[in-house]
């Protein structure tokens, strides 16, 4: 029987939530749930694995913002704080729910909580990065980057410095952690246009994914459908979502994470509670957030939830990775019997789904990669460098423009909500590239205001914005962050212009938005009109 | 239209709750100022740190929303694609360039032409130069308003957009031309390398072909309870709220 390969994905972001100037950011708790729920879980069952001797290959972008905030001391330490308190309030769940069908939770809680303490602490030393190179050197991750500020490229094109830029300080500081040049990067939102690709080639960028339309709709038909990369003209390499096993995961009907086994997300004590017994765990302010402590199961829909029982369900996600796995071998067979060469299924996922959304995700996953080392010889997982490696010969097409967004194109981001953000972020862009022109040999302080300027514009410039703005929840925030981008950007702009800069005022940015310290400016260079023909 | 008025909303808004808040602080100086009333705006407040040594957690009370331009004194008009079917204008026109205009047509002229969007389908076209699109298709356009999207229903179609004052005699003077886009394709290309032929097999698995993001989570993304937003960015949590 004929092989294929199994790609997983995962695209870890968050957008850059740090804000020293409150001791409680009601945002920066998504960081604190997302180590807690996702990046530590995921870690711990890789640990297994390797623990195990199981070889797995699995592909994972960490977004620039991330890596950032994951490395930070300040969020390190408040992360810390977090935890501990979270810690008390689960020990406190184990007295108060004992005698009732909650203890054996409560209790699943607490142990897990003291797990996730000790691998943040002792094993890794706060910096969880470190468990991720580790991995990479084991040859279990391919570790891949994302755009500096989760830019939505597409939309940003016109000023190809702005995207060059974006490229440029992701890949600047993905080496300064891996050591490496990033292999492959994971484009935000799965976003392509035309004459991306030129920028990543220009940093050496092998491979991009983009979703299964991108692929199918190219310039050329593909020969293999999304079955086996292209090469875009500039020679990098595209790979196709696979839809079938992304259906598996992500559907409202047939997705595992709605099993009326799992746990619920949206029972969660924080607002469950009496307000006296939680006040202490919840937002100072009073604003009632999400602990993480869930005691109840989906159930069903439109009826009374049911206590969570975590034996069934990790039963369940052990059935749910067999599933599968048996769905990917019987695609795979049939693959085989229409191609000259072993196929490559693409699955791609926001790793938040695992844990965070999806409680028993990571488990799922961990079952997933130890049932193909063990019984399903016909699948082997791998990343795309392996494939490439294996098949270096490819065809040539030009990708289709594309997102994994909903509908497929760039409705999500360029709306009637969000569509004002761009008139600001492009003319932002071109005053940058007129700051580095202008000043060849900027140094002191009005170099480290134009490096200010252009971390103001890169986080003005973070997809999230836009893509908050367009689903209608915490609209406000997302707001407030893009002008207060801008208007820093501006500030400094005219600071910078008439060669009146305030010292005060940029140390404020920089010990705020301090993302990127070694930013190289030159990105912003004015490039030449033919890197970015239209097609 | 709608987002200058809530500029002006805003603004109006932010008058009168600084009124309030100066009012009731002259009258009653011994009431404690209520925390949700904006204090002090943030670039004051960055001043008032000038020296970068150590900065204090400061209270929660939410400062002053920012308040940016929505003009840049630049004549400018940018076209981006939405998907095959829509494209998005937004421009800016100086008041020089109105003074132009008057200076080189007359006085009267702005007044008697109106404005107009004229999309050019320049799909082919080696350079494009105003006159040899093949076809346009002409939007009038309310003189307040800086920004369009536009139904055009053109996969696969080179675009590029100006912005002009059409007279009643059907001259159309062009203002502001923008830059050129493409609308991605919505179908399998039937380009085929001879080298690389299709396996038709493998096509007719693709059929049930959903692009984007699943609805999986549409209804439970508006109860708004502290989801990770960015798991919210991939299929399944892509979806709006309303």
């Amino acid at each position: 029987m004929g092989k294929g390969y199994l790609c997983f994905v995962l695209h870890a972001h968050l957008p850059f939530v740090r804000h020293p100037e409150h001791e409680h950011f009601l945002e920066e708790r998504w960081l604190y749930e997302a180590i807690t729920e996702t990046y530590v879980p995921l870690i711990d069952a890789f640990d297994e694995l390797v623990e195990e001797n199981i070889s797995f290959r699995l592909t994972i972008s960490l977004s620039p913002p991330l890596l950032t905030m994951l490395t930070d001391e300040l969020l390190q330490e408040r992360y810390l704080k977090h935890l501990d308190k979270l810690i008390e309030l689960a020990e406190k769940e184990t007295v108060r729910t004992r005698d009732t069908a909650f203890y054996h939770t409560a209790l699943m809680y607490r142990n897990r909580l003291y797990r996730i303490r000790y691998l943040f602490v002792e094993k890794y030393h706060r910096n969880i990065v470190n468990a991720f190179k580790k991995l990479q050197d084991y040859g279990r991750l391919e570790v891949i980057t994302c755009a500096g500020t989760h830019g939505f490229l597409p939309l940003l094109i016109n000023q190809p410095e702005a995207v060059r830029a974006q490229i440029g300080v992701a890949v600047d500081l993905y080496a300064s952690h891996f050591g490496h040049k990033p292999p492959g990067i994971w484009l935000p939102e799965c976003a392509y246009t035309y004459s991306v690709d030129n920028i990543l080639k220009e940093f050496d960028i092998k491979y991009f994914f983009t979703d299964t339309h991108g692929v199918l709709f190219a310039s050329h038909r593909p020969k293999y459908g999304i079955y086996a990369p292209i090469f875009c003209p500039t020679g990098v390499a595209v790979f196709g979502r696979d839809i079938e096993s992304s259906k598996q995961v992500w559907s409202s009907n047939e997705g595992y994470p709605g099993d009326y086994d799992y746990r619920e997300y949206y029972r969660d004590i924080g607002h469950d509670l009496s307000y006296d017994y939680i006040e202490p765990y919840i937002h100072p302010d009073g604003i009632r957030v999400n602990t993480g402590i869930k005691y109840f199961r989906v159930t069903g829909k439109d009826c009374e939830k049911q206590p969570y029982c975590r034996e069934n369900a990790l039963r369940k996600a052990e059935t749910h990775a067999s599933n599968f796995l048996f769905n990917r071998e019987h695609q795979i067979a049939h693959l085989n019997s229409l191609m000259d060469r072993e196929p490559i299924i693409i699955a791609p996922y926001d790793a938040e789904l695992f844990g965070h959304w999806w409680f028993e995700g990571p488990d799922w996953l961990k079952q997933v990669l130890r049932k193909v080392h063990y019984d399903f010889p016909s699948i082997e997982t791998a990343t795309p460098q392996d494939y490439l490696k294996k098949y270096p010969c490819n065809q040539v097409a030009t990708p289709c423009p594309s997102t994994w967004g909903n509908n497929g194109y760039n409705e999500v981001w360029l709306c009637r909500e969000n569509d004002w953000v761009y008139r600001h972020l492009h003319i932002m862009a071109d005053k940058m590239t007129e700051l580095v022109d202008i000043n060849p040999y900027a140094s002191g302080v009005k170099q480290r205001a134009i490096k200010q300027a252009a971390r103001e514009l890169l986080l003005a410039q973070s997809s999230d914005w836009a893509f908050i703005m367009y689903t209608g929840t915490m609209v406000e925030y997302a707001i407030r962050r893009t002008k207060e981008h801008v208007q820093n950007y501006l500030q400094l702009y005219d600071q910078i212009k008439s060669n009146n800069i305030d010292e005060g005022m940029l140390g404020y940015l920089e010990y705020k938005n301090n993302i990127f310290p070694d930013i190289n400016i030159n990105y912003y260079k004015k490039m030449p009109e033919a890197c970015y023909a239209t097609s | 239209m709608i987002v200058s008025l809530t500029w002006v909303l805003g603004g109006a808004l932010i008058l009168v709750l600084l009124t309030v808040f100066l009012w009731s602080a002259r009258n009653k100086q011994k009431k404690p100022i209520p925390r949700h009333v904006p204090m002090v705006s943030r670039e004051e407040f960055a001043e008032e740190l000038a020296i970068p040594v150590t900065f204090p957690p400061q209270p929660a009370a939410k400062p002053e929303m920012p308040v940016i331009p929505w003009n840049y004194g630049k004549d400018r008009i940018t076209l981006m694609v939405r998907d095959p079917n829509w494209i998005f204008a937004y421009w800016e026109i100086s008041a020089t360039k109105q003074e132009e205009f008057r200076s080189t047509f007359g006085q009267d002229a702005w007044n008697n032409s109106r404005s107009v969007l004229r999309v050019y389908d320049i799909t082919g076209v080696e350079s494009f130069n105003g006159a040899n699109a093949n076809d346009f298709t002409d939007i009038s356009i309310d003189d307040f308003v800086d920004s369009w999207h536009i139904d055009m229903e053109r996969p696969n179609t080179t675009f590029c957009v100006d912005l002009g004052r059409l007279f009643p005699d059907g001259t159309f003077i062009t203002l502001l031309r923008s830059n050129i886009v493409q609308t991605p394709s919505i179908a399998v290309s039937n380009l085929l390398d001879e080298e690389w032929m299709w396996i038709e097999g493998i096509y007719r698995t693709l059929t049930r072909l959903h692009m984007g993001s699943s609805p999986m989570i549409t209804e439970e993304i508006g109860k708004g309870m502290g989801l990770i937003p960015l798991g919210m960015s991939s299929p399944g949590l892509g979806n709006r709220n309303n």
